[in-house]
């Protein structure tokens, strides 16, 4: 074996991203390179705090990480678009044409790191203890961990505060009383184990997270010539639509095992759903402005092909 | 060098360092990081030091730390272990051997305030160990009374170690607290037992109740034990978050104290400087525990500690029992605080893969390392006790000691075998 | 010169135990609105959890001087004096060591929120004036620290604790 490398996230080692698609991935890897490259897995914090694995890519500190750019708000704007609340409601064929509109952003946005996947969840929505979560103003005076800079903006809009604390948290937060509301995708309130905690859902798809795997840049460069090329083959958008896949199956199921706990779910009507949709349109906004301060020239002209990707995808709500 | 051998390097040179009396948290930040570059290179492990140490003291899980010792610090410093001391010798006074009884209630009482055992041991010893002599008990049995019920300061909760050990296991402190309500209160009783029947001899009549004074008594304390329960109730409510609540109640503590005109401008910001300065020390130990941690699961060292552990084909309770008796023998040279900051990341995957649950354990550990602040050679609350009262000899206290030893391994068989007495309150949590 | 010396060290004392109050207003506060007014105050939670940090590193320089870190004394206990002197003097120039590369790589976290422009999650506020806040806390621990040693090195101090049992937290 020519090179071991370390991989770093911050899910639990069963959770279906690590078991139906890094270890996929890993293995897919290893073959093609015909051993050449080893990949260690680190997963659960164990190197480092969930907002740290971007700088951990950068540092050295491992090699490969996982990161939620929305766990560091303002930080990466440009990729914050994936996150807009009823854009994309698909998380396969969605990541793959995300990846696509963000890789030319990637070397001016993440640039002492390589990008290599870029990828979705399934869509995510509000999950609350108790009460009506019907309309946005059932947002009001609560407090919400949200799943990214975003959402957090999104509470805020409607009257909520924030709680910021990385997904393994979120158990705790509920019962400890930090936060009554989680935004969440289904499947992952059982990850988690906060199925018991939230009693009322909004039954619509709300939102998507983005995540992205970082390679350090210099770690790349120390290996072989062929490796390299091993390992860029499998940086690509379809990758990123495989690693994607069994988790966003596994977070589909969530739904219906909610339903079968008996809990409230709350669908709104077209009305409702207006609301919501009103109470959310000036988040896209405030990502025009904020990408525009990052050095995008022609925010809207990025908005429109961002829209036009997910669109030919088949992955935008509508 | 294989990740086996740097791992035992690493816990060689930490040893060395802290017998040089370099703070537990900076000798294991240093070894982390030492031991990290050894796997990873220089600039990634120096770089641990950019974002980890900043992400330890602005968690918002530990911000409870210093809201608690701060509340414990205002208790103090307004007088409230005298007065709490004056309640139990009005109430259980009347007894034979009726003053060691009451240093226990008053120990249990400021453990309910103070989230540390040394803290509740030091003064204590200042209020209870000058009466006992006065009415003639036997130097073993009271310093040994005081010694034990010191101890009583992190079983029964707010607890900070109880709150580490929710931080690095990432399990529910308010539900810890909880836990350690019901095996905090069995100690005092087991511990008042141990007093009539192991420490029998020597234990002079009691004085005849009053019940004006008993009455009376009350006036000082009835605030506090007010808040205490309100805060223990509000976490067990789940109405606010333990941060909150910790919060709350440092601030109306001081309330208190400022109203029965205690304390003052001067006061407080002498309490706020001390509780900060303790709370860093906690901090610090920390901040040394993440990087250390990185450096372990680098080596994947407590992976294979695992690995071999559960191999070992022993029943689950002889693996616990195995890791109870490194604990207690920690516990004769280590600090409490370091030791659950230390060994409980290594055992901790050991005992859920045996299928333990986490609070119990939580509850099994604090108890087990409490037991090493009263064994020989190293018991800290024996220490302090002779610092402060110079004239009773260390072998005496630890004689004195003993049978609460003995009451402690018992209780610990106890909760061993029934986890429901332990469980059986948070289980009932919202 | 000593006096002035301990006088600096005893202010940044007072500035850090300040600090720790006006968080607790804090968090008293946001609690207070949460549940009397159902007002949330937004960002109370970044802003509280980076303050206690602050608190934090501005007790560490405290600490520094105080000489009352965690540590274990059994073994010191054994020798003499003049042996003592120098297994004090060696733990703080550990911990000066460890301060020094604390205080540099800090400062390149607190470039990077700056350059980066990390901000809170509710009213996007940038983070790095309170990570500025926290690290001039730890570069006076370089002062403080470096304070205790020459008082060390003069026999005019030790690392043993005035009365054992305060600041113990087990
Ligand atoms: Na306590
Ligand atoms: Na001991």
């Amino acid at each position: 074996q020519e090179t071991t490398l370390a991989l770093s996230h911050w899910l639990p080692p069963t959770h279906p991203l690590q078991t139906t698609g890094m270890e996929m991935w890993i293995d897919a890897i290893e073959e093609a390179s015909g051993g050449g490259i080893a990949i260690e897995i680190y997963p659960a914090q164990q190197l480092g705090a969930a907002p740290d694995h971007y700088d951990m890519a950068r540092d050295g500190i491992v090699d490969i990480s996982f990161i939620n750019p929305g766990y560091q708000p303002g930080r990466f704007p440009i990729i914050s678009a994936g996150e807009l609340p009823f854009h994309i409601d698909n998380a396969k064929a969605g990541s793959r044409a995300f990846h696509e509109w963000y890789q030319p952003y990637a070397e001016q946005e993440m640039s002492d790191v390589t990008v290599c996947l870029v990828h979705l969840h399934d869509p995510g929505t509000l999950h609350g203890k108790e009460g009506q979560l019907l309309v946005p103003s059932d947002i009001d005076g609560k407090n919400v961990r949200p799943a990214n800079g975003t959402t957090a903006r999104m509470v805020n809009l409607m009257g909520g505060a924030s709680v910021q604390v990385p997904a393994p948290e979120m158990r705790e937060a509920l019962s400890k009383g930090t936060a009554d509301i989680t935004a969440s995708p289904w499947g992952s309130l059982f990850t988690f184990g906060a199925q018991d905690l939230v009693q009322s859902h909004l039954d619509v798809p709300l939102y998507v997270t983005v995540f992205a795997f970082l390679i350090n840049t210099d770690s790349l460069n120390a290996m072989s010539e062929e490796n390299r090329q091993v390992m860029m083959d499998h940086c690509t958008p379809e990758w990123s639509e495989k690693i994607a896949s069994g988790w966003a199956d596994a977070e589909a199921e969530g739904r219906q095992q909610i339903i079968d706990l008996g809990h409230d779910l709350y669908a709104p009507d077209d009305a409702q759903l207006q609301e919501w949709k009103d109470a959310t349109a000036p988040l896209v906004d405030e990502w025009k402005q904020t990408v525009t301060d990052a050095g995008i020239e022609d925010a809207d002209a990025a908005y429109d092909a961002f829209v036009q990707k997910i669109r030919d995808a088949d992955s935008m709500v509508e | 060098m294989s990740g086996d051998a740097l791992a035992i390097t690493g816990f060689v040179a930490l040893f060395i360092m802290i017998a040089l009396r370099v703070p537990i948290g900076v000798a294991m930040g240093l070894v982390g990081v030492g031991g990290f570059a050894a796997v990873r290179g220089i600039d990634p492990a120096l770089n641990l030091l950019a974002t980890s140490p900043i992400r330890v003291i602005a968690d918002f899980n530990l911000s409870l730390v210093p809201f608690f010792i701060l509340m414990g610090v205002f208790a103090t410093n307004s007088g409230m272990s005298r007065e709490l001391f004056r309640v139990g010798n009005a109430w259980l006074g009347q007894f034979r051997g009726g003053l060691a009884l009451s240093t226990i209630a008053a120990c249990a009482g400021f453990a309910a305030i103070c989230g540390s055992s040394v803290a509740t041991a030091a003064t204590m010893t200042k209020i209870a160990m000058p009466e006992m002599k006065r009415f003639g008990y036997r130097e073993d049995t009271a310093s040994g009374v005081v010694a034990a019920g010191g101890t009583l300061g992190i079983l029964i909760p707010p607890s900070v170690v109880l709150v580490v050990y929710a931080y690095i296991t990432e399990t529910d402190v308010g539900a810890l607290f909880i836990a350690g309500i019901i095996p905090g209160l069995l100690a005092v009783l087991m511990y008042m037992a141990t007093i009539l029947i192991a420490h029998r001899r020597g234990l002079p009549d009691g004085t005849p109740f009053d019940l004006r004074e008993a009455l009376s008594s009350l006036s000082g304390v009835w605030a506090v034990i007010v808040l205490f329960v309100a805060i223990i109730g509000v976490i067990y409510a789940g109405i606010a978050t333990p941060t909150e609540a910790a919060a709350i109640g440092a601030f109306l503590t001081m309330v208190i104290g400022v109203v029965r005109r205690r304390m003052g401008l001067r006061e407080i910001t002498e309490s706020l400087v001390e509780a900060l300065r303790t709370s860093v020390t906690v901090y610090t130990v920390l901040i040394g525990a993440m990087l250390f941690g990185y450096f372990l699961a680098i080596t994947r060292a407590p992976q294979k500690l695992t690995q071999w552990l559960v191999g070992m084909d022993m029943s689950a309770h002889g693996t616990l029992a195995l890791i109870l008796l490194f604990f207690v023998l920690a516990g004769c040279i280590l600090d409490s605080m370091a030791m659950i900051i230390l060994l409980v990341p290594i055992v901790f995957p050991v005992i859920t893969q045996l299928g333990f649950d986490p609070i119990w354990f939580g509850i099994i550990i604090v108890m087990t390392a409490e037991l090493g602040l009263i064994t020989p050679p190293v018991g800290i609350n024996v220490f302090v006790i002779n610092s402060i009262a110079r004239e009773v000899k260390l072998t005496t206290i630890f004689r004195g000691v003993l049978p609460f030893i003995v009451s402690d391994i018992l209780r610990l068989i106890l909760l061993v075998a029934f986890p429901a007495i332990t469980l059986f309150l948070p289980g009932t949590m919202n | 010169m000593i006096r002035t010396l301990e006088r600096i060290c005893q202010a940044v004392e007072v500035i850090a135990g300040l600090l720790l109050g006006a968080v607790t207003l804090l968090v008293v506060a946001s609690a207070v609105g949460r549940y009397l007014f159902a007002a949330p105050v937004p960002d109370a939670f970044d802003i509280s959890r980076l303050m206690i940090g602050a608190c934090i590193m501005w007790g560490f320089a405290s600490v520094g001087y105080r000489g009352t870190h965690i540590k274990v004394d059994l073994f010191v206990e054994m020798v003499g004096p003049r042996i003592r002197r120098w297994v004090d003097f060696f733990a703080w120039a550990v911990l000066l060591v460890f301060v020094v590369l604390l205080t540099w790589k800090m400062l390149g976290r607190v470039e990077s929120a700056f350059a980066s422009n990390e901000s809170t999650f509710d009213l996007r506020l940038p983070v790095w004036p309170v990570m500025t806040l926290i690290w001039i806390g730890t570069a006076f621990s370089i002062f403080t620290v470096a304070v205790r040693m020459f008082l060390i090195a003069a026999g005019l101090g030790t690392l043993d604790p005035e009365d054992p049992a305060e600041m113990r937290v087990d």
